[in-house]
């Protein structure tokens, strides 16, 4: 059935480049369950502890995924491959740009070293603006209007309705409005 | 006999004015978020799990109860307009109602929805009523082996029954379970699997998982090959005259009541779960009809919308039986909603009718109240959701993964978290691009310390003895049931890839839509 279906959605499951991707997943599946193996027996056991101690479940889990990934190796090698997800907003035909997924992670980290020094709102507006002009906004003047203003609004509904405060960072601690 | 007065006390808990705004509040937020595409009820929980982390425990309960519901009405929306189903379990109503939108009744596809919805949620909750309590009374009796039983049992449904490879799918599961592992083992106090990172040290948090792999991993996805231009949406007339003819309703109701009968009891079971409620409700519905009827499935058939919307709702409240009573979550939903008791310390399961009562009866009380409201609420404000569904990608997108990263840094304060979540984002977006289903990973998290908690009992009452884990009647049978669900699973695969039109459980969407389109 898949594969009919498949075909006629633009053979996409021929693609070589795909199989060695999902290949490198399937291996590093199996990889884990063999470190899991091999590394539960560091796990101290408390001396006197009961039967069952911390390294049995571990032992299991890596059991379980050393044999899946292994089968999912020899899957893959004899072409059954799996279908990709999909999406409404997903061009089936695009190629994967690695660059917008590279950009989408800079985004996230420079968010994540904004939020201390300058601030919740600050970190979640340049995070919200990098977003969306990466992923094609082209209205520079709204994008940044709504960057801020979701910021903001955020920061202020968390700190009065939920009673969660986020740090309002130095450019706003001196509003109480922004205070939890 | 005692469930009534118990419920009278929530619904007066829950009648609160301050606490019906609550439950408006979730119900609002739950719609609008769900109504998102590309967003199903799963990721609706994970990303709006914040908003009640500093509320009161009823308060949060209750707004969760209202999301629980208003993410299952938007997603609904969503299929019909879009055919993107949000979660497998509204793969039929893509299926149906989208077809009969684009033949015209796109109204009527979403009354019969949210009629559906309403009339099986109240059903169901009304059974839920009753059941819960008496179901908590017998899951005090389980003992450890029991319970491992049961989530072998849960396991196998959410990792393999459902979605088209079940080695994938068990594999998304067993990473879940390593996930699990990271942290301090609860028993020993050992430290397992922290790589010497401070960030580890306490584990990794369960929302964090489900934001990081429905939420960030959705967007690194749908981002790396965007669809560009404006997203095609099927024009909705509004107006209630259009809603539903007088034809119309008289072919629903029946389909109402026996996708309700359908759905709670298998989603009552573990290892049912809302899609196998689905799926059976639209081939009930298929065989049922005769005639010119029978020949409008997979072309618009309102039955095959009115019944499974209704098994789905009823499922959905029928997933709360052992998700109350035994503390066991049966999909990703649930497992949602188990992250959120325990953020207040409240583990489900046996003893909670017990010892927070008023809690559980005040939740149950608003999931009679936050279906009303949905009701009120739905079908007028159709043209406001429309206009949600065409918000521009790229804020969306954004939105979405600022909200992620909120719920990621909201949880411990801790900037670190946020890292984390780019690492679960990007296992996310690589199990999608191999089909890799992410749902069993979010449930082998939550339920994986669980189960090892219980494995370790049940193996010290005979000194590690392996057979006390068959030693009861009760592992026996569910062990029997698990042997059956995995043939009958089998069975009804093979048979469905001989009887095309109907979609076997899980199987990609996408195939189901374009081979019932070419017949």
């Amino acid at each position: 059935v898949t594969t009919i279906s498949r075909l006629a959605r633009g053979g996409r499951f021929a693609a070589p480049r795909r199989v060695s991707g999902e290949l490198v997943f399937a291996v590093a599946i199996s990889a884990l369950g063999g470190y899991v193996l091999a590394t539960t027996g560091d796990i101290y056991q408390p001396p006197g502890s009961t039967v069952v101690g911390p390294r049995v479940f571990p032992y299991v889990v890596g059991a379980l995924l050393l044999v899946l990934g292994v089968v999912l190796v020899v899957q893959v090698l004899r072409g059954r491959t799996g279908a990709p997800d999909d999406a409404e907003d997903l061009d089936a035909d695009a190629p994967t740009s690695w660059l917008t997924i590279g950009a989408l992670i800079a985004a996230l980290l420079v968010h994540v070293n904004l939020i201390v020094p300058a601030g919740w709102p600050v970190a979640a507006a340049v995070l919200f603006a990098a977003t969306a002009f990466i992923l094609g906004a082209r209205t520079i003047v709204r994008t940044l209007l709504i960057s801020v203003g979701l910021a903001l609004l955020l920061q202020v509904l968390f700190a009065h309705v939920l009673g969660l405060g986020l740090p309002p960072g130095p450019l706003l601690e001196g509003v109480t409005w922004f205070r939890g | 006999v005692d469930s009534l007065s118990l419920l009278l006390d929530g619904l007066a808990t829950a009648a609160q004015p301050e606490y019906l705004l609550f439950a408006l509040l979730g119900v609002f937020v739950g719609t609008a978020v769900g109504v998102l595409p590309g967003i199903g009820p799963a990721m609706t929980l994970a990303l709006l799990l914040p908003l009640t982390y500093q509320l009161d425990p009823a308060a949060a309960l209750i707004v969760f109860a209202g999301i629980y519901y208003g993410g299952m009405y938007g997603g609904s929306t969503t299929s019909i307009l879009l055919n993107t189903p949000g979660e497998s379990a509204s793969v039929v109503t893509a299926l149906e109602g989208n077809r009969m939108a684009k033949a015209g009744r796109a109204s009527a596809a979403l009354a019969t929805a949210a009629l559906g919805s309403f009339v099986a949620g109240t059903l169901a909750t009304v059974a839920l009523t009753f059941v819960a309590p008496t179901a908590a009374d017998l899951a005090v009796r389980l003992g450890a082996p029991d319970y491992v039983a049961l989530m072998v049992l849960s396991f196998i449904a959410v990792g393999a029954l459902l979605g088209s490879s079940a080695i994938r799918g068990l594999a998304s599961l067993a990473l879940g379970l390593f996930i699990g592992l990271v942290g301090l083992d609860g028993l020993s106090a050992q430290s397992r699997f922290t790589f010497d990172q401070p960030v580890l040290t306490d584990g990794i948090d369960v929302t964090l998982v489900a934001v990081g792999l429905f939420a960030v991993g959705e967007a690194f996805y749908v981002g790396s090959r965007l669809r560009r231009g404006t997203p095609h949406l099927i024009p909705v007339t509004t107006g209630w005259r259009t809603w539903l003819t007088r034809e119309e309703l008289s072919r629903s109701w029946r389909p109402w009541l026996r996708g309700s009968a359908i759905g709670f009891p298998i989603g009552s079971v573990p290892g049912g779960g809302a899609d196998m409620a689905t799926f059976l409700s639209y081939s009930t519905e298929r065989s049922l009809a005769k005639g010119e009827r029978k020949r409008l499935f997979g072309r618009g058939a309102i039955e095959g919308v009115a019944g499974p919307e209704a098994a789905n709702n009823a499922a959905a409240a029928g997933v709360l039986v052992p998700l109350l009573t035994l503390g066991i979550p049966t999909t990703a939903t649930a497992a949602m909603m188990v992250a959120a008791f325990q953020t207040y310390n409240i583990p489900p399961g046996p003893q909670l009718f017990d010892q927070h009562a008023d809690l559980v009866w005040a939740l149950v009380a608003s999931l009679y109240i936050g279906n009303l409201m949905l009701l009120v609420l739905n079908l007028p404000l159709i043209g406001l959701w429309v206009r949600v569904l065409k918000i521009p990608r790229p804020f969306l997108y954004a939105g979405i993964v600022t909200f992620a990263a909120l719920g990621a840094f909201a949880t411990n304060f801790k900037p670190a978290d946020i890292s984390l979540l780019v690492g679960l984002g990007l296992l996310g977006f690589f199990m999608r691009r191999y089909g890799y289903p992410v749902a069993p990973l979010v449930v082998g998290t939550i339920l994986g310390p669980m189960l090892e908690e219980q494995l370790r009992r049940a193996l010290q009452i005979d000194n590690g003895k392996p057979w006390t884990l068959v030693g009861t009647p009760f592992t026996v049978t569910v062990y029997a049931l698990i042997v059956v669900f995995v043939g009958l699973a089998a069975w009804a695969r093979r048979r469905a890839a001989r009887n095309l039109p109907v979609p076997p459980a899980g199987e990609d969407p996408a195939d189901a839509r374009e081979l019932t389109g070419s017949r």
